[in-house]
């Protein structure tokens, strides 16, 4: 798993941004968005796309203290 | 000690509010505090290594100026004749913003910050810039170019970041308080570790046109100082709409320090029950507990609430960062990689092969899950606290990822893991000390509430403050040998 995520890694980014792994600890960094990977796994399904136009801003409106 | 060395460091602690109350009625001169941060940054810098470049004879015209307006019955505003010193990704008209960082060594800005002008329209000095993790993008105060930053309460400890000179320049009493910047917990970290108060404010609270970007989602501009009321005044000032930067909010900006009445009963202050707990040290999670007794002391009532949604925002949050930061180091990190430290370019590469679909998704999903969070959480409780960090404050030679220790890159996420969450849910936080651990070093917890309730998470730091001392401890600094070469430890006291 660790090894496919650097190759998997080194091969977007030169596709992508023509950026070549800087050191070793690129890969360490690479390897530990494996975690994240699992976290996205974990929410699938829990949260949809909302099929109205609403932003992260609109959430802070509509979710902020009021003042009495 | 002489006398005069006494009188000023006496001055240096005062707190923020103490000292411009002494400035407005006369009883000290902006030029007196100005030379004490200066004679203080002097005698304690060499081994804490919080400044970067310091102005001290522009400084002091500035407090002449300042005291010449006193006397003659003008006040410029609630900051009159404080010197002030900043992280150094603030840009000021023709002063080098280095954002600890090699490549923008020769970076001249063209333009001032809102948030340093309007610190300066009310009355504060800038006495110069500091130390700060390369690109803000360290959680320790690691910095390979201009060397790392100590924290003053053991110097082989991390000030935390990437806010590094900030909170350690505060909590040495060489200022009396800084700007620092929060996309992950870059001014809640160094708060904790050094033991001051920190707060960023909802995003889009503070303009961030003249600062440097590191992720544009989650940037936050904000103060480090020592007690919950000076960091109310100064958020107080730099908090509010900016024309310059259209993402800052137009929500009116409340008298923060008024809401500093020390009353706390009956506001329900939540425990989280999930994720912000995981693998927490048992010195940490009892000083929490401590200070939870404390609020409940003043009449506060705890209350367990899930947080929900965790595992999501927690891959979210290091999506989106690591992505933003990508981007804008995309073209020097095709050019100049050579030119970062070992951990930023390893750090910054791993983003550049994000799929864009989970980067849009971690993105889109920020408003339903802090909708989530309106109901499920604030539905029940008025804030919510957790530790800052999980873990002690750790060695900077346990974290050295460019010295190769062990373990450091999964260290750099652990540090983060409480605070960054935060971030990616946009609610205000202020980082409050609560305490020490077995080998000196401080403890902090952080506050949440909803968003814009700035003013209500600065009232449970204030009224936790009104019943402890952590945060008036002061460090005792290392003496140390002024002479040729690299200043010299005597003795650790």
């Amino acid at each position: 798993m660790s090894m496919d995520i650097e190759r998997q890694f080194e091969e977007q980014a030169r596709f992508w941004s023509g950026i070549a792994p800087p050191n070793a600890v690129g890969h360490n960094f690479a390897r530990e968005l494996a975690e994240a990977v699992q976290g996205f796994e974990r929410a699938r399904g829990q949260l949809a796309f909302e099929d109205e136009p609403s932003s992260f801003e609109a959430a802070l409106q509509e979710t902020k203290e009021r003042t009495p | 000690m002489t006398a005069a060395r006494e009188r000023a460091s006496a001055l240096m602690r005062l707190t923020l509010v103490e000292a411009c109350e002494a400035v407005r009625k006369g009883e000290v001169t902006a030029v007196a505090l100005t030379e004490a941060a200066l004679d203080a940054f002097k005698a304690g810098d060499p081994t804490i290594n919080a400044s970067n470049a310091l102005e001290p004879e522009e400084a002091l015209q500035t407090a002449e100026r300042l005291d010449r307006l006193r006397k003659a019955g003008r006040l410029l505003g609630p900051l009159h004749g404080v010197p002030l010193a900043h992280k150094d990704m603030y840009y000021r008209t023709g002063k080098p913003s280095r954002c600890g960082s090699k490549i923008r060594g020769t970076c001249l800005p063209t333009y001032t910050a809102t948030a340093i002008k309007r610190l300066e329209d009310a009355g504060s000095i800038t006495i110069g810039s500091l130390n700060m993790a390369e690109f803000a993008q360290n959680p320790t105060g690691h910095n390979a170019h201009f060397g790392d930053c100590h924290n003053p309460w053991h110097v082989d400890y991390c000030t935390g970041g990437s806010s590094s000179g900030s909170g350690a320049a505060v909590a040495a009493r060489f200022i009396y308080g800084a700007l620092g910047s929060d996309t992950g917990g870059s001014i809640r970290l160094p708060a904790t570790m050094c033991g001051v108060t920190g707060i960023k404010g909802t995003q889009t609270r503070v303009s961030r046109y003249g600062a440097m970007p590191l992720c544009f989602s989650a940037d936050n501009v904000g103060p480090l100082a020592r007690t919950a009321r000076d960091c109310a005044r100064l958020l107080r000032t730099i908090a509010g709409h900016d024309p310059a930067d259209p993402t800052s909010s137009t929500e009116p900006v409340p008298d923060y320090e008024a809401a500093l009445d020390g009353d706390v009963r009956g506001m329900r202050v939540g425990i989280p029950t999930n994720f912000f707990f995981d693998g927490a040290d048992a010195e940490v999670r009892a000083a929490f507990d401590a200070a939870m007794k404390v609020l409940e002391l003043r009449g506060a009532r705890t209350v367990r609430v899930e947080i929900p949604h965790m595992d999501a925002v927690n891959a979210y949050a290091s999506i989106i960062s690591r992505v933003e930061g990508a981007t804008i180091h995309a073209q020097w990190m095709r050019e100049r990689p050579q030119d970062y430290s070992i951990h930023l370019s390893g750090r910054l590469y791993a983003g550049y092969a994000i799929p864009a679909v989970h980067y849009v998704e971690a993105l889109s999903r920020r408003g339903p899950i802090l909708r989530a969070l309106g109901s499920e959480v604030f539905g029940k409780v008025d804030v919510f606290a957790t530790p800052t960090i999980r873990m002690k404050v750790p060695t900077l030679a346990a974290t050295d990822i460019d010295a190769g220790a062990p373990g450091a890159v999964e260290a750099f996420g652990a540090i983060t893991a409480n605070t960054r969450a935060i971030n990616y849910m946009g609610l205000p936080s202020v980082s409050v000390p609560c305490g020490f651990d077995s080998k000196g070093l401080p403890i902090g917890f952080q506050i949440q509430g909803r968003p814009f309730a700035e003013a209500r998470v600065l009232k449970v730091a204030h009224a936790y403050q009104q019943d402890t001392d952590w945060h008036k401890r002061v460090p005792v600094l290392p003496a140390v040998t002024m002479s040729e070469g690299p200043p010299r430890v005597e003795a650790w006291p």
